[in-house]
């Protein structure tokens, strides 16, 4: 668009509506931070990884690194890891009880590759979360919904012992992403 | 509580948050898996549900869904089964005492890769300690039990 055209755009929009839309874009983007706090956590993110390999992290790793005894996403993308040593093997429903045993939850797997968010911007987490090439072919009310009610998600907010748990609460996260939603769902950056 | 071990009902009284390697030595009298950290850190306790291999010494024995194998159960009648066959020709063992839940998550593996790489050997593999070093041989012996396997059609 010439910049002459586009004095004429802006020209034609009122001076409260243009208030409007940038009081909606940061609003948007407030809910935003708080959503990207909880996808960015290593609770969520840790599984959410490009290559493959899950990733350990917490006060006592001194950082993130990679999960032990070679575990990988598996020869056949799944996700679920490689024969003989699925995911499955030590990863049952429910938690161990004991400082440094297996977390548990139903389904226990890695996201699929494209999902990956560990150690990408938080813009970049935003475009994939909004590409539905990216987020499992879902609505963005859709990925409100898997937040709010899949088992393996809530374990986020419940790790077992010696696990930092994600901030706030699968249904302060899912509504967080309605007013993002309802706010245009703006991303950082665009 | 009731289960299955080694195509064998067994009846015990435990706790359902127990340990299921707990219920298998302690009230099953089964010491085949064995005890070696407690967290699934270390695949001595591996034992079979339903033919997928767990950490026993981390799943509780009230969420055991199907039947449990251990090593005492590979064998069939006085036939070892082809992974045991193969440890002892190629002599794995040292102390001995990771060995069997080895020999479980070799069983697991070779269901479902007949002919597996190296690659696939470690990547089955590497929750399984070994304080002795057997390493080299472990992945030898699944090498020979794959090719036993194929040749007896097992």
């Amino acid at each position: 668009m010439s910049r002459l055209a586009m004095i004429v755009v802006l020209a034609a929009i009122s001076a409260p509506a243009l208030v409007s839309i940038g009081a909606a874009r940061a609003d948007g983007l407030s809910e935003w931070a708080t959503i990207h706090k909880v996808f960015s956590h290593p609770r969520c993110a840790n599984c959410h990884v490009e290559d493959e390999r899950p990733r350990w992290s917490g006060d006592h790793y001194g950082g993130a690194g990679m999960h032990g005894f070679n575990i990988k996403r598996g020869t056949d993308g799944s996700g679920f890891g490689n024969p003989g040593q699925r995911c499955a093997v030590c990863h049952f429903e429910a938690n161990s009880g004991k400082p440094h045993g297996p977390p548990g939850a139903e389904n226990w797997h890695l996201a699929p590759a494209e999902m990956a968010w560990f150690g990408q911007s938080s813009a970049l987490i935003c475009a994939q979360i909004k590409d539905p090439e990216r987020n499992g072919d879902r609505t963005l009310e859709e990925v409100a919904d898997h937040v709010r009610s899949d088992p393996l998600v809530a374990w986020g907010w419940n790790p077992g012992p010696g696990r930092q748990p994600a901030p706030g609460s699968a249904e302060e996260t899912y509504r967080a992403l309605l007013r993002w939603i309802s706010f245009g769902a703006p991303c950082p950056g665009t | 509580m009731r289960l299955t071990v080694n195509n064998q009902p067994i009846e015990i009284d435990a706790d359902p948050d127990m340990p299921l390697l707990w219920a298998l030595r302690d009230l099953a009298g089964i010491k085949g898996p064995k005890f070696g950290c407690g967290i699934a850190a270390c695949g001595a306790c591996t034992v079979l549900v339903d033919g997928a291999p767990v950490r026993s010494c981390s799943l509780p024995v009230g969420a055991v869904d199907g039947d449990v194998t251990t090593i005492e159960g590979l064998p069939e009648g006085n036939t070892l089964h082809v992974v045991q066959q193969a440890w002892l020709e190629m002599q794995v063992p040292q102390c001995g005492y990771c060995q069997a839940g080895q020999i479980m998550s070799a069983v697991a593996l070779l269901e479902e890769v007949d002919e597996p790489s190296d690659a696939d050997i470690d990547d089955a593999m590497s929750g399984n300690l070994c304080r002795c070093g057997t390493y080299p041989k472990i992945r030898a012996a699944i090498k020979q039990a794959a090719e036993l396997k194929t040749k007896l059609g097992a």
